[in-house]
Order: C-alpha cells, then sequence, then structure tokens
C-alpha cells in the first residue's frame, strides 16, 4: 500500500557551484602558499585568490568525475586552469594591453604591485601551472599527465588563447570584421581554455577517446556560447545589472553578435549553442552529467 | 682527483669544443626553425622566430642539454625536442626581461629588442607563448632567468631523457648550477675589466657579483666553481670520453677561447 514516491532527484546547481568553488580555493590557497621571494608569491595570490565563479576548474573536475574519476586527479589541473586564467587577466590589465585599473572590483594587479612585478607574476603563474600538474596530481598514469600538459599548452599557445589576443588587437578599428573572424577570435580567446578545462578533467579522469572528444565538442560549444551571451548582455542589460560597465562593446566599437546579426538571432543562436552542447552529453549517465547540463543552462541564462 | 681524472682533464683541456658546438649548433638552429613555422596570425609567429632564432645566441642550454644526454648514451634524436623547449624558455625570459616595465632595454644580441619591432603588447604575448612551446619537460623555472637555474635546468633534463640514476640527475644538478653561476660570475669580470675608469659599477651595483664582492673576491667564487664543477664531472669517469664536452664547458666559462657567436655563421 505504501508506494514509494521516488521522485527523479533535483540537481542542486547552487549548491553544488560553492561546494566545488571552495574546495577549488582552498586548493589554490595550498598550491600557492606564501613564500620568497615574497612579493611576488604576494602578487600571485593577490589575483588568483580574488574570488571569481571558478568555471573553468568546476568544468575541469565536472568532466573528469563524468569519465569516471577521482578528484585527486583532477583538482591540480584544475587549478592549474584557473592559474592561467589569472595569469591573462593580469597580462590583459597591462597598460600595454587593456589598460585596466580595476578587475572584479579591485584594483588591477599593477596598480597594487606594480608593472614589472605585474608581469612576473603572470609568467611565474604560468609556470607554476605546469609544475602542479606535473608535480601533484596522483593517481594518473605518466602518459595520461604528459598528453594534458600537452593539450594545456596548445590551448592557451598560439594556436590558442595568444593567436585570439592576437586578432582581436589586430581587430581593433576594423570596419569589415566579419563573423569567421569574430568566431576565430572567440574560439581562440574563450573557448579555447574552458576546451582545455574540460578535456583536461576527461583525459586525466581516464576518458577513452571517444568520449575525450565527445567532451571537447561539448566545451567548444559552450565556449563560444559564453561569448555570444555576453554579447547580449552588453547591449541589453544596465551597468547596474551587469555589475560592470554596460555598452562598452559599443563604446570601443567592438565587434559582436549582436551587431553581426542583431539581437533576436544572437538569441537564436545562443540557445541553438546550448543545444548542441548539450547533444555531445547524451550518451553519458544523466545522474553524472547533471553537472555539465547544469553549467551549459548557467552560461546560457545568467543574467550578468 | 684520481690519477684516471686527471688524464682526462687534461684530455678535456685539448678537446675541440669549437668544432663539436658549432655543429651542433647547426642543428639546434634547423630543429628551432621547423618547430616554430609561421602560421596565422602571422604577426606572433614573426615575434616568436625573432627571438628564439636570433643570430648572436650561444644556444648554451641546448648543447649543455644534448650533451649531458649523450654522456649516459641517449640519442641526440630524443633530444633535440627537450633542447629547443629550453631555447624557447630562454628566449622568452629574454623578452619579458627588456621590456619596458622591466630592465628597458631597446637592444638585445646588437639587434633591437622584441618590443621595439613587435611592440610591447605583441612581445607580452610572444614571451608567454614561448614559456609553454617547451612543453612537460620545460617547466617551473621560466621567471629565473639566472644562469645558474638555466644549467642546471638544461643538464638535469639531458640526463632524465637519457635515462640516467637519480644520484647521476643530482650530480648532473650540481654541475649545471656551478658552471652556469660560473658563466655569470666571469661575465660580471670581464664586464667590469671592459668598463672605462670612473664607469665602474655605475649601473650593476647590487646586481652583480663584482658589484657586491669586488672583482678579487668574484675571482676566488669562480675558482671555487671551477672546481667544483670539475670534481662532480669526475664521478663519471666510467662514461670515459663521453663526458668530455662537459669538461670543457667549464674550461669555456672562464677562458672563453673562442666566439661562438661568429661560429653561427
Amino acid at each position: 500500500e505504501t508506494i514509494e514516491t521516488e521522485e527523479k532527484p533535483v540537481f542542486d546547481f547552487k549548491s553544488y557551484m560553492i561546494e566545488k568553488a571552495t574546495r577549488v580555493n582552498k586548493a589554490l590557497d595550498d598550491a600557492v602558499s606564501l613564500r620568497e621571494p615574497l612579493k611576488v608569491h604576494d602578487a600571485m595570490r593577490y589575483s588568483l585568490l580574488a574570488g571569481g565563479k571558478r568555471v573553468r576548474p568546476v568544468l575541469c573536475l565536472a568532466a573528469c568525475d563524468l569519465v569516471g574519476g577521482t578528484e585527486s586527479m583532477s583538482m591540480p589541473a584544475a587549478c592549474a586552469v584557473e592559474m592561467i586564467h589569472t595569469m591573462s587577466l593580469i597580462h590583459d590589465d597591462l597598460p600595454c594591453m587593456d589598460n585596466d585599473d580595476l578587475r572584479r572590483g579591485k584594483p588591477t594587479n599593477h596598480k597594487v604591485y606594480g608593472e614589472d612585478v605585474a608581469v612576473l607574476a603572470g609568467d611565474a603563474l604560468l609556470a607554476f601551472a605546469f609544475e602542479h600538474i606535473a608535480v601533484s596530481t596522483s593517481g594518473v598514469s605518466p602518459a595520461r599527465i604528459v598528453r594534458a600538459i600537452g593539450e594545456l599548452a596548445k590551448s592557451i599557445g598560439s594556436e590558442g588563447l595568444v593567436a585570439g589576443q592576437v586578432v582581436d588587437i589586430n581587430s581593433e578599428g576594423l570596419s569589415d570584421v566579419g563573423i569567421e573572424r569574430l568566431e576565430f577570435i572567440h574560439l581562440h580567446k574563450t573557448a579555447a581554455l574552458l576546451e582545455g578545462a574540460v578535456v583536461l578533467g576527461a583525459i586525466l579522469g581516464g576518458g577513452c577517446d571517444e568520449d575525450v572528444e565527445k567532451l571537447r565538442k561539448f566545451a567548444r560549444y559552450i565556449g563560444l556560447l559564453f561569448q555570444v551571451v555576453d554579447d547580449i548582455l552588453d547591449v541589453t542589460k544596465s551597468s547596474q545589472e551587469l555589475g560592470k560597465t554596460a555598452g562598452k562593446d559599443l563604446v570601443a566599437d567592438k565587434v559582436t553578435y549582436p551587431k553581426l546579426m542583431g539581437i533576436q538571432k544572437s538569441k537564436d543562436f545562443a540557445e541553438k549553442l546550448n543545444r548542441d552542447a548539450q547533444d555531445q552529453l547524451s550518451g553519458f549517465d544523466s545522474r553524472k552529467s547533471a553537472p555539465l547540463i547544469a553549467l551549459a543552462n548557467y552560461i546560457a541564462h545568467r543574467q550578468n | 682527483a684520481s690519477p684516471s681524472s686527471v688524464s682526462i682533464r687534461s684530455k678535456a683541456a685539448d678537446f675541440d669544443l669549437k668544432t663539436y658546438w658549432t655543429s651542433l649548433m647547426v642543428q639546434i638552429n634547423q630543429k628551432l626553425d621547423e618547430a616554430i613555422p609561421v602560421k596565422f596570425p602571422q604577426q606572433i609567429y614573426e615575434a616568436m622566430r625573432y627571438s628564439s632564432l636570433a643570430k648572436g645566441a650561444k644556444r648554451a642550454p641546448p648543447v649543455m642539454c644534448i650533451s649531458a644526454c649523450e654522456l649516459f648514451g641517449g640519442s641526440r634524436l630524443a633530444a633535440f625536442p627537450t633542447a629547443c623547449a629550453l631555447e624557447m624558455v630562454h628566449a622568452a625570459s629574454l623578452i619579458h626581461d627588456d621590456l619596458p616595465c622591466m630592465d628597458d632595454s631597446s637592444s638585445r644580441r646588437g639587434h633591437p629588442s622584441n618590443h621595439t619591432i613587435y611592440g610591447v603588447d605583441m612581445a607580452i604575448l610572444a614571451g608567454q607563448f614561448l614559456d609553454l612551446e617547451g612543453g612537460p619537460n620545460a617547466v617551473g623555472f621560466i621567471q629565473d632567468k639566472k644562469f645558474g637555474e638555466m644549467g642546471e635546468c638544461s643538464a638535469v633534463c639531458g640526463g632524465l631523457l637519457a635515462g640516467a640514476k637519480d644520484d647521476e640527475i643530482e650530480r648532473l644538478r650540481r654541475y649545471g648550477r656551478a658552471v652556469g653561476v660560473l658563466y655569470a660570475v666571469v661575465d660580471d669580470i670581464l664586464e667590469e675589466r671592459l668598463k672605462p675608469e670612473g664607469d665602474k659599477d655605475r649601473k650593476n651595483r647590487g646586481k652583480s657579483y663584482v658589484g657586491v664582492y669586488g672583482v678579487e673576491k668574484a675571482a676566488e667564487i669562480a675558482e671555487e666553481l671551477r672546481a667544483k664543477a670539475m670534481e662532480e664531472l669526475d664521478g663519471f669517469e666510467k662514461y670515459g670520453d663521453q663526458v668530455l664536452p662537459l669538461y670543457s664547458f667549464v674550461n669555456y666559462a672562464i677562458d672563453r677561447s673562442f666566439n661562438v657567436d661568429d661560429a653561427s655563421g
């Protein structure tokens, strides 16, 4: 008589993110401890531990989990990806690049420590990211660790992040930037590191080649999605809603998706990217893929 | 030193390092050239090539790496990727060192520095990228530009690639560090001698061995380092003549008997 009302467990995205981000923050704090020489480590920690949603490291952990790996296999890589993301922000903010004084509401690294230390803190984070994966990953074969390191290097080098930055710099003020060039920039500037995060998790977690490639595609779709949504928010939200200056792209005369295809088509494009991304996950255990699906939806539907 | 190490040391004094080094350099330059083809976006690859293929570079880190690898019978072909990685990391650190916010140098090895030609933004990105090309074997020492670190890493990488035993790796580590620091100390001393009277210890005071200790004490330090490096190599006696290049690097660090830059052609 007692019918068990077994409800499908609802995935609680918010507490999942909070729990994972807390673990990532602890791991980062331990990895980049304050040591000699104090100044550069202090500068590294200033930007690395400044908050942020930790989307990249959580993607890495979630991908590892999805293919059956454990946290100790992917946590060093997850931290490495965040270190590299932080490095790119520090270097982006430099006077010779975007020349920003504020980042996440705090003075930028070079404003606090000087340009010379900021360049070195970025370099040190970049170097340490690789050292950390090489030295601290446990329970993974050397062959997979080497493969992961190669993937990460490629995703941020001149075939990845750096390529995107260069083409972006070269495109400023150009009137005829087409959709292809725009996509190149975003696939390299934003999507490459997200791809690296996901693919590293999959490789280190022991995923087979087929799974790794499915997750790579998933990451590319959400990487592009991330940027399309960013562009839409820039024109549809106020500065207050965004927590940063709205309409910045228009003022900077930057080419964006709304500019090239209009707002409605951009929104449709975003929906399609989200669907395409989630399609890649259909072959996996639905309980295990819940975090990645929720992350994709979060990226698609975020309001700031 | 034992009689046999005395004999190998004297053999090393006759070793034709110039021919050995130059022929290796030709191969290293070719591998580097192949490793960094120009792709899209062209500008960044050109900036990277400008610095890592620059004429006038001695290619000391890759040469040291290959010599250490060959000491244990490792193959030169297997060592090339790591050897090139060491040179790229070296180039990256020089690019960032020259930036206006760092040492602000407008020239390097007699040519305009990277940012002077490609702009500071490209120079930062090129340096960042060269750091990465290195891959798994060359990580962890990028920001430490010091010769000791580079010498240590180059020697250790070569040994690791050849499957040297742990105690041999540690010996290489001490040797590489000693040679690297020795090279830097001798550089300081030579530079001091070249300076016109009155200009001495103006800029580098506190930054160089001579600036901190004075010429005499720096020469003493150099002698200690030389003895230390030689002593470490005596431990590789059983490898016979394969160790000769490593001995002759120590001699070269002191006497600079030829100019590698000219040899590059």
